[in-house]
């Protein structure tokens, strides 16, 4: 057990930190500048959100590994300046856990999409959330294959347009959401772009927590999906999540939804359960005495 | 300050929403019902949850007729807030009233002439020195600050009421024992407490010392905060976020369809622009300043 990962703990955040006051630039890599995604992405924010969690816990970036697929998501790991991966499309997650188990000392988190991680690597995240290894997995939801051309995607709203349902959307999406808790994982979180503090604090409670945790980003894709769909400028989409999203507080349930398919938001459901590398280890020692 | 035949004794209680006017006015009115008097109290209540304005009118003796209290005929104001007692003292008695007043303020958000940090406000800026000059019979003791000593804040209205028992004619015995009634079981102890550190202060000789202003002068250089935009143009995309989400709508989109800052006097630095920015063109930086030296906010464009 000598080389398992220091338990990371949430500590009082010094009062300069809270504001947001830090160099970002420290963390980009900076000749990748301007990045590739459209005007207006709410994964941009996102990624603003991400690193601002880092910096806040203090991981050093040489303890940090970030692990990404394919898509708009899949290319923000090439803009931070730390250990990164851009796997296959779908896998990110499996590469994620052979670098757990093998560098149990590294912050791994994982940056994947709606169809990244739903379509292409549904049966990934399921079994990761089973294991529950200690890795973060940071999904942007946009509703769409937006690198693509704009295709549907397992999260894609009812009677919405896109390139392959020019009639509008009739699958049901998917509740990312209760799908990584109903498969084990132990912590769940939602947050949308708008609310970036909160998005911020979220990320960090899940990089902090000890085991599988999830937490789906409501990110907009304004070129692609919003002007199919006719659903205004960047800043109206943004703007858009205020009035779609149902805040909840540390599983304290709410009565009822505003509105059927408002977005529950916060941290959706935490579980105290073991951490698959430590009892692997004990297991190991258990049977094979080292 | 005797309950006379001619006329009821008046006593004005103002505070803001939540300090517990309704409470003290209940308490003089049981108390002027077991001493024999006819009470009538009259009251506007309802803004304790917006920290409004509240007021309780309370009028006892023989016979009392209205429930209001005339312009010019409240022998007591009491007020458990400073601006509020001030609010109402053109109700008190002009040459025999007695004004008492806890020397806490507070602000409320809305008088405050901007969003900037340290904003300038529109409170009142009458220290107890102006008020004595004008009411001789002035009692300002800082009530919130002994009650915290006492180890709740809450009990600051007790206090006032203590001091309040100094200048009515009720005996000491009967007022502690209406006090019971009227503050919950678990405070009562801490509450005699304050009755009594109430009716103490006033025994002790507070002339100029304690009827100092309220407005206590600021150790030091007052520090400002100094906001500076440092925007990428290289980075920016045009999306038209920050413009809109500013909500003091200091920037714009130039010909270029570049972010630009263009009313830097009216940004507070609240960082929405940076946080909402999917491009990382804006960043904000904050730094406290000596007042002295501030200048206005600067946009410095940085190439990378």
């Amino acid at each position: 057990m000598s080389d398992a990962v220091m338990p990371l703990k949430l500590t009082e955040k010094p009062a300069h930190k809270t504001t947001g006051q830090f160099e970002i630039r420290d963390y980009l890599r900076l000749d990748l500048f301007p990045h590739f995604l459209c005007p207006g992405c709410g994964h941009g924010i996102a990624l603003r959100a991400l690193l601002w969690a880092i910096h806040d816990l203090d991981i050093e970036k040489d303890q940090l590994a970030v692990v990404s697929g394919i898509g708009c998501s899949g290319r923000l790991s090439a803009y931070i300046d730390a250990n990164t991966f851009h796997t296959t499309h779908g896998r990110p997650i499996a590469f994620a856990t052979g670098l757990k188990l093998a560098r149990p000392d590294l912050h791994v988190i994982v940056i994947t999409g709606d169809g990244d991680c739903l379509a292409i690597g549904g049966n990934h995240l399921i079994h990761a959330a089973r294991r529950n290894l200690d890795i973060t997995c940071i999904m942007l939801n946009n509703e769409v294959y937006g690198m693509t051309g704009g295709q549907v995607s397992p999260t894609t709203s009812l009677d919405r347009f896109t390139t392959t349902t020019p009639m509008g959307n009739q699958e049901p999406g998917f509740d990312a959401c209760a799908l990584a808790k109903g498969a084990g994982a132990t912590f769940v979180g939602r947050e949308v772009t708008l609310q970036t503090t909160a998005l911020k604090n979220l990320m960090q409670e899940g990089i902090a927590h000890q085991g599988f945790s999830f937490v789906e980003v409501i990110s907009d894709c304004t070129e692609v999906y919003g002007r199919k769909n006719d659903l205004g400028s960047s800043p109206e989409m943004v703007l858009s999540q205020k009035r779609s999203i149902l805040p909840k507080f540390d599983g304290t349930a709410v009565d009822k939804p505003f509105r059927a398919g408002d977005w529950e938001t916060g941290v959706l459901s935490r579980e105290d359960r073991p951490e698959y590398y430590a009892a692997y280890r004990a297991h190991c020692h258990r049977v094979l005495g080292k | 300050m005797n309950a006379t035949v001619t006329g009821p004794t008046n006593v004005l209680i103002v505070g803001v929403g939540g300090q517990g006017v309704i409470m003290v006015s209940k308490i003089l009115a049981r108390l002027s019902q077991q001493q024999g008097l006819q009470v009538k109290q009259s009251e506007v209540h309802g803004m304790a949850k917006r920290g409004g304005s509240v007021f309780s009118h309370i009028r006892f003796g023989e016979e009392v007729w209205s429930p209001t209290i005339p312009m010019g005929e409240a022998d007591v104001v009491l007020g458990l807030e400073w601006a509020e007692g001030l609010r109402w003292l053109r109700y008190l008695k002009p040459d025999s009233g007695t004004f008492i007043s806890d020397t806490k303020r507070i602000v409320p958000p809305f008088s405050c002439r901007d969003r900037q940090h340290d904003a300038k406000h529109g409170y009142a800026h009458h220290t107890v020195a102006d008020i004595v000059a004008q009411v001789p019979n002035t009692f300002a003791p800082d009530a919130t600050g002994m009650a915290i000593e006492l180890g709740n804040e809450r009990v600051a209205n007790t206090i006032l009421l203590g001091v309040l028992s100094t200048v009515m004619d009720f005996p000491v015995k009967d007022w502690l024992k209406v006090l019971p009634e009227f503050v919950p079981a678990k405070t009562l102890e801490t509450n005699l407490k304050a009755f009594k550190a109430g009716r103490a202060w006033t025994k002790k000789p507070h002339e100029p010392d304690l009827r100092q202003t309220t407005v206590q002068a600021q150790a030091g250089p007052l520090m400002r905060r100094q906001v500076s935009l440092e925007i990428t143009e290289e980075w920016c995309k045009s999306c038209d976020i920050c413009v809109k989400m500013c909500p003091e709508r200091c920037l714009a989109l130039d010909q270029r369809q570049i972010v630009k800052l263009v009313k830097p006097q009216a940004c507070t630095g609240c960082r929405v622009c940076e946080w909402l920015c999917p491009d990382f063109a804006i960043a904000v930086h904050v730094e406290a300043v000596p007042a002295e030296n501030i200048s206005v906010v600067t946009a410095t464009e940085v190439r990378v």
